[in-house]
């Protein structure tokens, strides 16, 4: 059997509370399966759990019970992590550090040196779009530079799985699709990535499979196709029809025992309409 | 990129230890505190003077006390919030997601400011040096124009007296010893760290230990001679003594002072000490690390 990215069995976290409070369950009971190259999203509000159980996989915070494991590795164990790339939600680098120096830093760490590291990170830099900021402190970045390098830094060792944990939280709408531009191509490149987040559209776009957790339970899991699609509706995206067309398809739909619940005219998204606007603002501008 | 995982690396911990260096050296507390030492030491040379050997025995005694307040102050400053910053800032997790152990990241930590500590030292240790060689030449100019019709004999002799007074060999292992004094109460400050909530009060706690330490010697001296100690009393002396470190045994600035000899068992035992005292708090700091919730 193949050994899946991420399996968690089992796992309840409980924060004790000083002075005999009630303790805090971040997590119940919780069981994953993460197979290798899917993206799977883990969906929640504030508070469900989410970044606990990323934290668990890392070997971050030790689970109460349960047990989880990184391609076959216990995740307590320091080797589980070497082929494991983590961006945390709202990284702080070390601001007196370059991009440069930040990346390099994080290479040493995964024993990369040399010209392999110069390499790499040459490549990571213009990957995530930065070359030109390679030699400003982090302290300079914007929010949606540092989300950027924050990403290179996990990429650093080649992983075979990469952990976001909600990585486009305070991004603009442009740096937000880069980002999901990325995880794309890290997915084309047969990169796992279990992901959090609880920007749903977002996820909808990116992800094959999700877990919604509420409370630290798992309420749903599954192929993400499968869960939104609605058993009994069926959806025409029709261009250039005539009204004519559209009266007919109506009154056969009238003449059946079907029932037509809403007729629409096709829209954009929000986040479409801004990308195009600003696109178009600064290509005037230039 | 498979890459066979060390359960040790030198590469990983000098990773975190210059990056520490580097943190630490992008501070301005660093610069001011070392600005402050070096005026100080530097200003030892406008002290009055009534002979050469009380002038360079104030110059010595000044200089080293600074050196020996500077690095303390600084190995308690600088190490204070080292990882609780990393903590607060979520910086740790993307260094611990990596495949680095806690004992890799506590050493390499420690490292950093042992290496801070150490260029402090340097720098300092050149600026006295400066300081004394200036006043030694000065004073041995002085000297053959006061006697240039003495018989050579008594010129050699006077200048002999003013280069012994001036710089001798003491001087380097008692700057070892502080050296190794505010490494120990990095690694002290670090293991403090590890159980606090603020930098504050790890400074006060250190403040506090660093007083205690001190004053242990004197006050277990006092007790023992004044009062018939009991066994309650001697197990009290020994839970202090065991506690905090004896910082007093590495005060040896009086005896450098006084142009006396170190002997090399005495600098020898309170090197081992202090070595032993670092290596003890930090592996103290690596073991509560290593099971710390972050």
């Amino acid at each position: 059997m193949i050994d899946a990215a991420v399996a968690v069995s089992g796992l309840t976290k409980v924060f004790p509370v000083p002075f005999h409070r009630q303790p805090i369950v971040a997590v119940r009971g919780l069981d994953l399966r993460v197979q290798a190259g899917e993206v799977y999203g883990l969906l929640g509000p504030n508070g469900s759990g989410k970044s606990t159980t990323l934290k668990i996989i890392l070997g971050l915070v030790s689970p109460t019970r349960g047990h989880t494991e990184i391609f076959g590795h216990d995740s307590r164990l320091v080797e589980s992590r070497e082929a494991v790339g983590f961006l945390p939600e709202n990284p702080y680098f070390y601001k007196y550090l370059t991009g440069e120096e930040t990346l390099r830093f994080f290479g040493r760490l995964c024993g990369l040196s040399g010209a392999r590291l110069k390499k790499r990170i040459d490549e990571l830099l213009e990957l995530v779009g930065l070359t030109n900021a390679r030699d400003r402190r982090l302290g300079t970045y914007s929010k949606g530079m540092l989300q950027r390098i924050g990403l290179a830094q996990a990429l650093i060792n080649e992983p075979k799985l990469v952990l976001l944990d909600e990585p486009t939280a305070g991004v603009d709408p442009a740096g937000s699709r880069e980002i999901r531009n990325l995880i794309v191509d890290l997915k084309r490149s047969g990169i796992t990535v279990l992901l959090s987040s609880h920007l749903l559209a977002q996820v909808q776009e990116i992800c094959d499979r999700v877990a919604i957790l509420a409370n630290g339970v798992l309420v749903r899991e599954g192929q993400l196709a499968e869960l939104i699609a609605i058993e009994n509706q069926t959806e025409f995206v029709v261009a250039n029809a005539s009204s004519h067309l559209v009266e007919e398809i109506e009154s056969l739909i009238g003449r059946s025992n079907a029932q037509l619940i809403e007729r629409r005219r096709s829209t954009t998204t929000l986040e479409r309409l801004f990308l195009d606007a600003t696109k178009n603002h600064e290509a005037r501008n230039k | 990129m498979d890459m066979p995982h060390r359960f040790f690396s030198f590469g990983r911990i000098a990773a975190i230890t210059l990056n520490t260096l580097t943190e630490l050296t992008r501070q301005k507390a660093f610069y001011v505190l070392l600005i402050f030492a070096l005026l100080l030491i530097g200003s030892s040379i406008f002290m009055a003077r009534l002979t050469f050997q009380q002038e360079f025995q104030i110059l010595k005694d000044v200089s080293l006390g600074a050196m020996s307040i500077f690095t303390s102050l600084l190995a308690i400053v600088a190490t204070a919030r080292l990882i609780p910053k990393d903590v607060e800032d979520c910086t740790v997790y993307t260094i611990l997601a990596k495949p680095v152990p806690r004992f890799e990241y506590v050493l390499g930590k420690l490292a950093g400011v042992l290496l801070l500590l150490a260029i402090s030292t340097l720098v300092m240790s050149a600026m006295f040096l400066v300081v004394l060689y200036t006043r030694e030449q000065a004073m041995l100019h002085q000297t053959l124009s006061q006697m240039s019709a003495a018989p050579r004999e008594q010129v050699d002799d006077a200048l002999r007296a003013v280069r012994s007074s001036a710089l001798n060999i003491n001087i380097f292992p008692g700057v070892a010893i502080i050296y190794l004094k505010a490494c120990l109460l990095a690694a002290l400050t670090l293991f403090v760290s590890m159980f606090a909530t603020t930098n504050i009060f790890t400074i006060v706690v250190m403040v506090f230990i660093y007083f205690i330490g001190h004053l242990q010697a004197i006050a277990r001296e006092y007790w023992l001679q004044e009062h018939s100690a009991g066994w309650m009393a001697r197990l009290f002396l020994v839970l202090v003594a065991l506690i905090f470190p004896d910082l007093q045994t590495f005060n040896l600035v009086d005896d450098i002072v006084a142009g006396a000899a170190i002997p090399l068992g005495l600098f020898a035992k309170t090197a081992g000490l202090g070595i032993f005292y670092t290596a003890i708090y930090g592996l103290l700091a690596a073991f509560v690390f290593s099971g710390k919730e972050l």
